[in-house]
């Protein structure tokens, strides 16, 4: 006869992401790194944005790239010369504060300014995990559907920019964009949401001057 | 698919405690599922009665208890349970019950805790 015992365990897995995720904040802004954590659907743009981005501005860009297999994403930021480590989920759909801390140590962390994780295309699992970063970016585009946004509403909650991208398609899909706009004011009235099409260049100053207003109040 | 990561960090963490308490078999597991977490708890429960086997706990009970949205709002002041659009786990878009606000700080429903388990030990051990 053995006897039975209760124990106290109280371990919230959540925490221990998080306390992490403020680990590596502190590795970032020992290296005054300021860190975008860009989350978005598949397809919806979040590389072909981050790539504009390198070549338009004159900071110093270093690049996580987040993907079950990152080597195709990870190729396409080296050919813009700026330093990039793939990151390999492998089954998993998300990035965690751990994988990225391990990328942080392979990165010259001293000559970059800001440092954008292109997190798993993913518009669900994601929201659980803090990274460290300074802001989150949520890419989705029109051709996702116009209700993309009220089916994936928590990852809209935490957004500090939300980005609309390939408004150019909107008629040739049926979609309706500023349905999109209104439903993720709907769901978080303080970020603000900018429409952008790549292949235009519509929207995207926009985009350029929303994340330096966010690096010059950090 | 992180229910299968969170399942495994579970069952390390209970694997864990057992040890440190000279556990001969875990017989109980509560853990505490947030519902702005999302995390589904039927698939997390399935993906535990699947990686346990082999371990100390695999004949324990897994209780998933449910954690409601305590928010502090920002507009009115109040602190207590969010009214959750729609009662999905998944879509628990927290909103003031006073106001309507959505600008809330959230007090609880983002954890994934392992609260306690139940513990069988030798009667040496006891």
């Amino acid at each position: 006869m053995h006897k039975v015992a209760e124990v106290e365990v109280q371990h919230d897995i959540m925490v221990a992401n998080r306390k992490l995720a403020r680990k590596n904040q502190r590795i970032l802004d020992k290296d005054r790194v300021f860190a975008v954590d860009v989350v978005g659907a598949i397809g919806s743009g979040k590389t072909s944005l981050i790539e504009a981005i390198i070549d338009a501005v004159d900071y110093q860009i270093g690049v996580i790239a987040g993907d079950v297999i990152s080597k195709y994403d990870a190729g396409r930021f080296e050919k813009h010369g700026v330093p990039v480590v793939g990151l390999n989920t492998g089954k998993e759909c998300h990035l965690d504060a751990h994988l990225v801390e391990h990328a942080l140590h392979d990165l010259p962390l001293k000559d970059i300014d800001v440092l954008f994780i292109e997190n798993v295309g993913n518009l669900i699992c994601p929201v659980d995990f803090d990274l460290g970063s300074h802001m989150r970016m949520v890419v989705i585009s029109v051709t996702e559907g116009d209700d993309t946004v009220e089916k994936h509403p928590l990852i809209f909650q935490d957004a500090d920019l939300v980005i609309i991208n390939k408004v150019d398609l909107a008629d040739a899909v049926g979609a309706d964009s500023d349905k999109m706009v209104s439903d993720v004011a709907e769901i978080n009235s303080e970020v603000q949401v900018i429409k952008t099409s790549l292949k235009t260049g519509n929207g995207f100053n926009e985009v350029i001057e929303a994340i330096n207003g966010f690096i010059n109040e950090n | 698919m992180h229910e299968l990561s969170m399942a495994q960090a579970i069952v390390d963490t209970v694997i864990d405690a057992a040890e440190k308490n000279n556990a001969i078999e875990v017989v109980e597991v509560t853990i505490e599922v947030g519902m702005l977490t999302m995390l589904n708890p039927e698939q997390l429960k399935f993906l535990l009665d699947v990686i346990v086997e082999e371990t100390i706990l695999k004949n324990a009970e897994i209780i998933i208890e449910d954690v409601p949205v305590e928010i502090d709002c920002r507009g009115c002041e109040f602190t207590g349970l969010a009214n959750t659009d729609g009662s999905d786990h998944y879509l628990a878009i927290v909103v003031c019950p006073e106001c309507g606000e959505r600008n809330v700080e959230v007090l609880t429903g983002k954890e994934c805790n392992v609260k306690t388990i139940k513990i069988e030990k030798s009667d040496e051990d006891a």
